[in-house]
């Protein structure tokens, strides 16, 4: 190793150790402490006040159910996707395309908060809808509930799982499947024996990272569990250091160090499926195309449940969102309801100091959180891929260390940290942790770049030369810029909407987009909320595609696909 | 121009065991002519051009290049690659695929910085030569195989270098057009007479396109001469062995005849072309499939071997055929058209001048 390279790799692991060990040991250290204050006289007293609180057995209960049953759900309703998409023939194939890069537009909270408009007990559109159709005396649904957040997290996990589903299953030798056709196994009989057990692996890999989601879910519990009184682990820490009278960190960083445990060992029963699947599923060189099931019959009822899917997934949430900016208060949709409709609420939010501020703050952090991201995210891969060394395999995994931390509990752990800095209370407090917890989002597309320039891309123009700067200004860099595309676009999109660090490390005046709108949900503002939804979904929608576009420009095509590829498989470079 | 290297060595350690790559290699190569290393993968030949071409520095030794000496230990010297005008073609052809085909090949010019004009000209001049007219401003992602190798031979050439350097350039290639683009390769590396150093494990390869072949083996050049000396006057048993299918007997020298030398192996006494060894010297008889022929000719020059047809092959051309003499296969060759069945009893000749002697 050369000694400029060496030099780098150690600045690298320290500027990385700090924004991402640290917070951990200030969480684990925080756990031990009684207060912000107080920190390092150890103590128990937290993790007592934690295992004795009466509210724990039911959060623990309703975490259980919350996490497995909507990865449940996401898991199966990506494998039948999964499954119409690769083997059968059903027409309009990129409906599902749309589908799987849907979470990158529309923000969790306010996917949530669609779902509350629509089908809350008090004043849901359909609630209201169905109680005056059959004349009802109270709402027939409640979506303040667990089977309401099951349902709504399900939905929003599915593409993670489809991402995962999907390429197995497509990908896979269909020699094995007409095998057992050959020893005169049916089409129904084939997929319980043979594609389904080849394809475990994989859905153990999505179900599994269904469930880390949905653990770190807090859009979801916090708009649709904590008005019903609902409440997850996740939003039992915000609970601790908001609702209560005095914000308990101690107590906070006493509960993440347990989501924390669960989590990493989550991640060690991915990583064996994920290595499981891998040596499973064998993918052909040969470019064997697995048969396609003639669905006849079942092609039109299938083709209505897919479309009914993507309607509910991408236009639903943008339709009760306009809807309800544009009425003064909640109504069924009807004469009275367009006679009422005006601008009011729209013109209400860009006059609204907080709300202004919150977009000012997002997209500052957004714009230059992504840049400085995207910036340290290069040099990593750099060191990562082409100094190969036991101290950049140190880097790597220490660049990776935030992907299995729920960022609620990752949050906590800032807190201990920054309160000890001047950047406390400050935008950069919001802006160093958010590059630190999406560093892995910026790594992985990087990593891929990296790996995509075969040495004797580089070699082949020394040989015609080519100066070392030359072939880095006209090789190196042009075929990078895919990459460094979608680490920025990813950062960006995520930085935009981020919501769970900044619910701990917002205050007054560092307020973000996702933090207003949780408080117009909490205020039951629900037209100016929705407002504010429509003008952060525009914004992020024109910069994937005004980014894309300038990148396609360079590649076409291969911006979008690693986009897509990059959201279901930042793991496994942890490995 | 000629190169000329000297002791040149190169070591590796992987794992703790040290590698020799180069073992002290010491090869001079003609000027205006096609020479070919050829050898398994691991021998060392892709690690000596890419010393020749500076993309790694050897451990000891000396590499000239004309009259520059391009690396020497002793002497402190290292030209960097950038600065030694050579060409080549990579296996990977290592075409740029965020650049058209014109830019591909323009690049070594635009780093010599001649005015756009003259560059413009001498590229396409040099797509002409290899027949790709008109495919300038074709993005090079979307070339086919035998397309990608020409721009990058196009590439190589573009510069008018006085040595090009060719990395196994067809084993990306399908076999149909494998052949179809060696022929061309021969075409064109014959209408422009510039030292050529090609590098592959294919031996029809390195016979059709080579003046001279060196077949290298764990780091050593092992044998150097035209395509015809190393198939039919090897002198090891390994290019023997390597450069074509050869049945390959144990045999002790039993009298050097005037004419002959003569031995005994397993299949019988074989009266042989004639060599000498020295005496400690383990022998290998080696004879070639395609020399040996059915039914009995008499002559003093030619040996008779008795034997059963034990196999059968067909496979287009000809029978594969598989003799047993006592207790020995023999690979031979039939007629496609032959009235031999398996079983039959044969008598298979060989002329003296076609037994070939080598060294273990």
């Amino acid at each position: 190793m050369l000694k400029r390279e060496r030099n780098l790799t150690y600045a690298l692991i320290v500027l990385v150790s700090l924004l991402t060990v640290a917070p951990v040991l200030m969480l684990v250290m925080g756990s031990f402490s009684n207060s912000l204050h107080s920190f390092g006289n150890f103590t128990l007293k937290k993790y007592i006040a934690v295992y004795t609180d009466p509210m724990l057995f039911s959060v623990l209960g309703n975490t259980a159910i919350f996490v497995v049953g909507s990865a449940a759900f996401a898991t199966i309703l990506a494998l039948f996707l999964a499954y119409l998409n690769t083997r059968t023939d059903i027409p309009f194939k990129f409906l599902f395309k749309v589908l799987s890069v849907m979470p990158m537009m529309i923000p969790h909270v306010l996917f949530g908060v669609s779902w509350a408009l629509l089908l809350n007990p008090s004043n849901g559109i359909l609630n209201m809808w169905l109680m005056r159709a059959f004349s009802l005396s109270s709402a027939p649904f409640n979506i303040y509930s667990l089977p309401g957040m099951v349902l709504v997290e399900g939905l929003l996990d599915m593409p993670i799982a489809y991402l995962i589903i999907a390429p197995a299953m497509g990908s896979f030798d269909a020699s094995l499947e007409e095998s057992s056709r050959v020893f005169k196994s049916g089409p129904v009989k084939t997929l319980m024996r043979i594609t389904l057990p080849i394809l475990r692996p994989a859905i153990m890999a999505a179900f599994i990272l269904c469930i880390v989601r949905a653990l770190a879910s807090f859009g979801v519990p916090s708009v649709l569990g904590m008005p019903g009184r609902v409440y997850v682990l996740s939003t039992f820490i915000y609970r601790v250091i908001t609702v209560s009278l005095i914000a308990d960190y101690g107590k906070a960083a006493a509960i993440g160090m347990s989501i924390l445990v669960i989590s990493v060992g989550l991640i060690y029963v991915y990583r064996y499926f994920t290595r499981a699947s891998d040596k499973f599923v064998t993918v052909s060189s040969r470019g064997f195309k697995p048969s396609v099931v003639q669905l006849r019959k079942g092609k039109i009822p299938l083709f209505i449940i897919l479309l009914l899917i993507s309607f509910i997934l991408i236009v639903l949430p943008v339709l009760v969102l306009l809807y309800t900016s544009l009425v003064p208060y909640v109504m069924v949709p009807g004469k009275q309801a367009f006679a009422a409709m005006s601008l009011q609420n729209w013109r209400v939010v860009i006059k609204d100091p907080i709300s202004l501020r919150s977009l000012k703050n997002s997209l500052f952090l957004c714009l230059v959180g992504a840049t400085v991201g995207t910036f340290l995210s290069v040099l990593v891969a750099y060191v990562i891929v082409k100094i190969k060394s036991k101290a950049s395999g140190f880097l790597e995994s220490i660049s990776f260390l935030s992907f299995s931390f729920p960022g609620i509990v990752i949050g906590i752990g800032f807190m201990w940290y920054f309160v000890r800095t001047p950047i406390y209370a400050t935008i950069w407090a919001l802006f160093f942790s958010y590059v630190a917890t999406y560093l892995p989002y910026g790594i992985r597309p990087m990593t891929s770049a990296f790996v995509q320039i075969h040495g004797s891309l580089e070699e082949s123009s020394l040989v015609c030369g080519a100066s070392f700067a030359t072939t880095m200004r006209r090789i190196v860099i042009p075929l990078l810029v895919p990459g460094i595309v979608s680490s920025w676009v990813l950062l960006a999109t995520m930085f935009f909407r981020e919501l769970s660090l900044s619910a701990v490390l917002s205050r007054p005046g560092t307020e973000v987009l996702a933090i207003q709108i949780l408080r117009f949900s909490e205020d039951g503002q629900w037209g100016r909320l929705s407002a504010l939804g429509l003008i952060m979904i525009a914004i992020s929608i024109i910069m994937v595609a005004g980014v894309n576009i300038l990148g396609a420009r360079f590649k076409p095509g291969e911006v979008r696909e690693k986009l897509v590829k990059v959201e279901s498989q930042p793991l496994k470079a942890t490995s | 121009m000629e190169i000329k290297i000297r002791g040149l060595k190169k070591r590796y350690y992987s794992e703790g065991k040290v590698i020799n790559a180069l073992d002290g290699v010491d090869l001079d190569i003609e000027a205006n002519k096609i020479f070919t290393l050829l050898g398994p993968s691991g021998c060392g030949k892709t690690t000596l051009l890419r010393c020749i071409v500076g993309l790694e520095t050897p451990d000891e030794g000396e590499i000239q290049i004309g009259d520059t000496i391009v690396w020497s230990k002793e002497k402190g010297i290292y030209v960097p690659t950038e600065k030694r005008q050579l060409g080549m073609v990579f296996q990977t052809y290592a075409i740029w695929p965020h650049m058209n085909v014109f830019n591909n090949v323009a690049y070594p010019l635009q780093n010599m910085k001649l005015p756009k004009a003259e560059i413009a000209a001498r590229v396409a001049k040099t797509l002409k030569f290899v027949q790709l007219e008109g495919f300038e401003s074709r993005p090079s992602t979307r070339l086919s195989g035998g397309q990608q190798q020409r721009v990058a031979l196009a590439r190589a050439l573009v510069a008018e270098p006085k040595v090009i350097l060719f990395d196994e350039p067809l084993s990306n290639l399908d076999a149909k057009l494998r052949e179809e683009t060696r022929k061309e390769l021969k075409t064109f590396l014959g209408d422009l007479g510039i030292t050529a150093v090609y590098v592959t494990h294919d031996r029809v390869e390195a016979l059709a396109l080579s003046d001279t072949i060196g077949v290298m083996n764990a780091g050593h050049i092992v044998e150097l001469g035209s395509p015809k000396k190393i198939y039919f006057d090897a002198d090891h048993q390994f290019v023997a062995d390597f450069i074509g299918r050869a049945n390959l007997i144990p045999a002790t020298i039993t009298e050097q005849g005037e004419a002959y030398t003569f031995v005994d192996t397993a299949v019988g006494p074989i009266r042989c072309q004639k060599r000498s060894f020295a005496p400690d010297d383990e022998l290998v008889l080696c004879l070639r499939p395609e020399f040996i022929e059915f039914g009995k000719v008499e002559g003093d020059d030619v040996n008779h071997l008795d034997g059963t047809i034990s196999q059968m092959s067909f496979v287009g051309e000809m029978y594969e055929t598989e003799v047993d003499v006592a207790g020995i296969r023999i690979m031979a060759k039939l007629d496609p058209m032959t009235r031999y069945n398996e079983g039959d009893r044969v008598t298979l000749n060989v002329k003296a001048e076609q037994c070939l002697l080598v060294s273990k």
